[in-house]
């Protein structure tokens, strides 16, 4: 390991270089809290108290519990407890055939389907060897930037209601988000039909191609959120709530999140500067600048910053692909009318994309059996939320419970990816 | 042994005092329309909102499809609730804390399954850990379908719940709701045979397939009705023959 | 996605393999620790990425028969393979890339814990043992983490009927 101690562009903000790659300094903090700390071990005179922040909660993230030893108000452990939406998808991918999948694995991370359908859908072209026409990588990429918007805009509504409560005040960026997010979402009617769990994607290409008039909609729609999105950070960036909530609170290691295997808004809000789609592009990624925002506090605030950044720049990624969208087919292969007809005979792939949450990979493995092609073998969905979620029992000690609540939702967790 | 028919009828003590008082029986119903007035219109809503539902649910009560309009709000406990909308996937693990919750609810309290993962397991409904519908271990009012429903249907959904409430309370026999049908299954063929050697219903796939000429139609034989043919243009107006002939 | 070259030079000098797969190599169980850690520290590859639990259910030896002039295919036991994903993070010099390598458990057998080494091979391991039955050694807390703490079985393997029924709820 090397340490070289830079300057950064930012002012008084150094940074050191571990394992090549270039942090904040100020964010390292070794050693980490232990997470499987006996809690008997702590202070026996103390008078700790277990609270259950139990699967229904008020706040929006869906079914998780966490187990919070208490010392007064500051908590000293915390235990999550997840599985309570195990839906077992990944043993249902072993029964289904490639064609089926789509729909199935819609559902893991709901805020943002058509994510879900790209990682799929990448991983079985990736296995079956099928090229993807550029007019459906265009129509994939400028999805999944509007999606993007979408659920970082759900991500800010939610982030709202857990700092202020539904009656308390947080429930006016709320509204003000999901009026936007409307807009979006009949955007996607128009495209494939739903609002909501589209099954557009396919091993191919898509099954939907834009209809006439969209892309002037599209434009539209990106500009008037634009100019909403100024109005939010007006609203939210300087409210002096907001800055004591936000500001300090949550400070996540870079090192530990690498460690981890957190990537996205998180990493990102901690110094490191990665992102799968300029990275490593796929799709129609290659073909336009991308510039990803970076912070270094790590703090709530900076998530924050970072995802407001992600989301003007996925409005404007999204109108500049549409001016170039290729002409012809939208789909490689032949349109799916019988379930068995995408086979793969043998191999296994992995295939990442850059999700709202950070790296959502596919693996699968191809059945070899005769009579099996066009069943999976065995389909992992890698989700980004989970690794997440792992950074809870560090982050929580020494924390009150309303801080650990601002942490939770800034971490942004969806628990049908994470229990799938 | 002789039956005591001093027991029969339960009076309430305050009964004959009330009998004897004019209006009485207007005023009582009236007083209980007022209420029902009250209720029906006030229904606080408990989200148990476990998955995709949830964020539907969370749609019906923004700004767009207003749930506040109906006088619902969402509470986060359920001792405050008089509704409990199930939204979402409920597995084996989580069935105890629903039923736990479900019966932490005051009387009069009602639940609405929504989706179809509340209704019935969706297709997750053979799954090892999913439960395949709420209604297995809780009574349900009202169910919305859909996956997820539209904001709409679950308004809708809410609205079936208040006549039904209204109607309960004036005293009419309410049909008790069950699971909505499947319908169709299309487009999933019904196969027969195994897994391994699958023998598919003909008729019925190529009907899917045909779907776009019509679908079951195709497949009976029978063809769309002819559309009506459009109405005769009007005739164009008759020339002035008065003036042409004065001209020649 | 091509190997890169150091970690191929790696594979060779620590395990001797010459030609590594896209799957990755075959790590033995006792090197695995020692891999993981040359992966992490010299060079670079400090992402975890997954871990991937595939049961492979026992397949019977079939005999030779002379009638047909078949030959005897060998028995396959009831295994597990491990798969492990890590990624390097990029900058001014490379950039990211995804290395996978894998370790052969026969059912019945540990393998030993990669949390000591990236961290969020943690929760990941506890998931493939809770679904697969893989069962790791050295793990700090390994207890099920999707299915209920009393469930039976491991829901992922081959052999576990999707339609198990858990009461009373079938």
């Amino acid at each position: 390991m090397s340490y070289e101690v830079s300057e950064s562009v930012e002012e008084g903000v150094q940074l050191v270089t571990v394992g090549g790659v270039t942090v904040p300094l100020g964010l390292t903090q070794a050693p980490w809290p232990d997470p499987h700390m006996d809690i008997d071990s702590y202070d026996p005179d103390a008078d700790l108290m277990a609270l259950n922040m139990g699967p229904q909660h008020p706040s929006t993230h869906g079914v998780l519990r966490v187990k919070l030893f208490l010392d007064g108000e500051v908590c000293v452990k915390a235990v999550p407890y997840l599985g309570y939406l195990h839906r077992g998808v990944e043993k249902l991918c072993e029964k289904l055939t490639y064609a089926q999948l789509t729909p199935i694995v819609d559902k893991n991370d709901y805020v943002s389907p058509m994510m879900n359908e790209l990682a799929i859908n990448m991983a079985i072209e990736k296995l079956i060897g099928a090229e993807v026409p550029p007019r459906a990588q265009y129509i994939r990429t400028i999805c999944a930037e509007i999606q993007r918007v979408a659920s970082h805009l759900l991500w800010l509504g939610t982030f709202g209601l857990d700092m202020g409560g539904a009656i308390g005040g947080g429930a006016s960026i709320f509204m003000h988000t999901f009026r936007e997010r409307e807009m979006i979402l009949d955007l996607f009617e128009e495209l494939t039909g739903c609002r909501f769990h589209y099954n557009t994607h396919t091993p191919g290409g898509n099954r939907h191609d834009i209809p006439a008039g969209w892309d002037a909609k599209v434009r539209h729609v990106m500009d008037h959120i634009s100019q909403r999105v100024e109005e939010y950070e007006d609203f939210v960036r300087d409210n002096p709530v907001f800055r004591a909530r936000t500001v300090g609170v949550g400070v996540v290691d870079p090192l530990l999140a690498i460690e981890l295997g957190i990537s996205g808004p998180i990493l990102r809000a901690s110094g490191v500067d990665h992102d799968l789609r300029r990275d490593d592009p796929y799709m129609a990624y290659g073909d336009i600048e991308l510039s990803v925002p970076v912070q270094t506090a790590g703090d709530c605030m900076a998530r924050y910053l970072v995802r407001l950044a992600e989301m003007k720049e996925s409005m404007r990624i999204a109108t500049t692909l549409l001016d170039g969208v290729p002409e012809g087919p939208i789909c490689s292969l032949k349109p799916v009318k019988l379930p068995g007809a995408v086979k793969a005979k043998e191999g296994s792939t992995y295939c990442a994309i850059e999700s709202p949450r950070g790296e959502l990979g596919t693996y699968i493995v191809a059945n070899t059996e005769r009579r099996e092609h066009a069943h999976p073998y065995r389909c992992k969905l890698r989700p980004p939320s989970m690794h997440a979620l792992q950074l809870l029992p560090y982050l929580a000690p020494g924390n009150n419970i309303s801080d650990i609540i601002v942490v939770l939702g800034s971490l942004d967790p969806i628990m049908g990816e994470v229990d799938r | 042994m002789a039956v005591d028919e001093s027991q029969e009828r339960f009076e309430h003590p305050l009964y004959q005092f009330m009998e004897k008082m004019p209006g009485v029986d207007i005023g009582l119903t009236t007083a209980d329309r007022i209420l029902t007035w009250g209720v029906s219109n006030s229904l606080w809503v408990f989200p148990m909102a476990t998955s995709c539902c949830g964020i539907e649910f969370m749609a019906a009560a923004c700004g767009r499809f207003d749930m506040d309009r109906i006088g619902t709000i969402a509470r986060g406990t359920p001792r405050q609730c008089d509704v409990m909308v199930i939204a979402g996937t409920i597995t084996v693990k989580m069935a105890p804390r629903v039923k736990k919750l479900w019966d932490q609810m005051p009387e009069p309290k009602w639940a609405i399954a929504m989706g179809s993962c509340a209704i019935s397991g969706d297709f997750y409904r053979n799954i090892y850990s999913v439960v395949p519908g709420v209604d297995t271990f809780m009574p349900v009012d009202v169910y919305v379908p859909g996956c997820p429903p539209n904001p709409d249907h679950l308004l809708m959904g809410f609205r079936r719940l208040q006549e039904k409430i209204r109607a309960k309370r004036a005293g009419e026999w309410v049909e008790p709701d069950s699971r909505p049908p499947m319908g169709m299954q299309s487009p999933s063929v019904p196969r027969y045979g195994s897994d391994r050697d699958p023998v598919w219903d003909e008729a019925q796939l190529q009907s899917v397939i045909g779907m776009d000429k019509g679908g079951a139609m195709h497949r009976e034989g029978l063809t769309l009705p002819e559309p009506p043919a459009p109405p005769e243009p009007p005739a164009p107006p008759e020339p002035e023959t008065d003036a042409e002939q004065e001209a020649e | 996605m091509s190997l890169p070259g150091d970690f191929l030079v790696l594979c060779r000098d620590r395990l001797g393999i010459e030609e590594v797969s896209d799957e990755g190599p075959m790590v033995p169980r006792e090197q695995l620790v020692a891999f993981a850690t040359a992966l992490k520290d010299e060079l670079d590859f400090r992402f975890f990425v997954t871990v991937v639990s595939v049961h492979y259910p026992e397949v019977e030896a079939v005999p030779a028969d002379e009638e047909k002039g078949t030959e005897a295919v060998p028995g396959k036991p009831d295994c597990t393979q491990v798969c492990y994903r890590v990624r390097r993070l990029p900058n001014a010099e490379r950039k990211t890339v995804v290395v996978p390598f894998r370790v052969y458990v026969p059912t019945g057998e540990t393998t030993p814990s990669l949390a000591g080494v990236w961290v969020g091979a943690d929760w990941q391991e506890r998931e493939q043992y809770d679904l697969v039955g893989t069962v790791f050694a050295d793990h700090p807390d390994l207890r099920r983490i999707m299915m209920p703490e009393d469930w039976v079985g491991h829901p992922l393997r081959r052999d576990y009927a999707i339609e198990t029924a858990h009461f009373p709820w079938r």
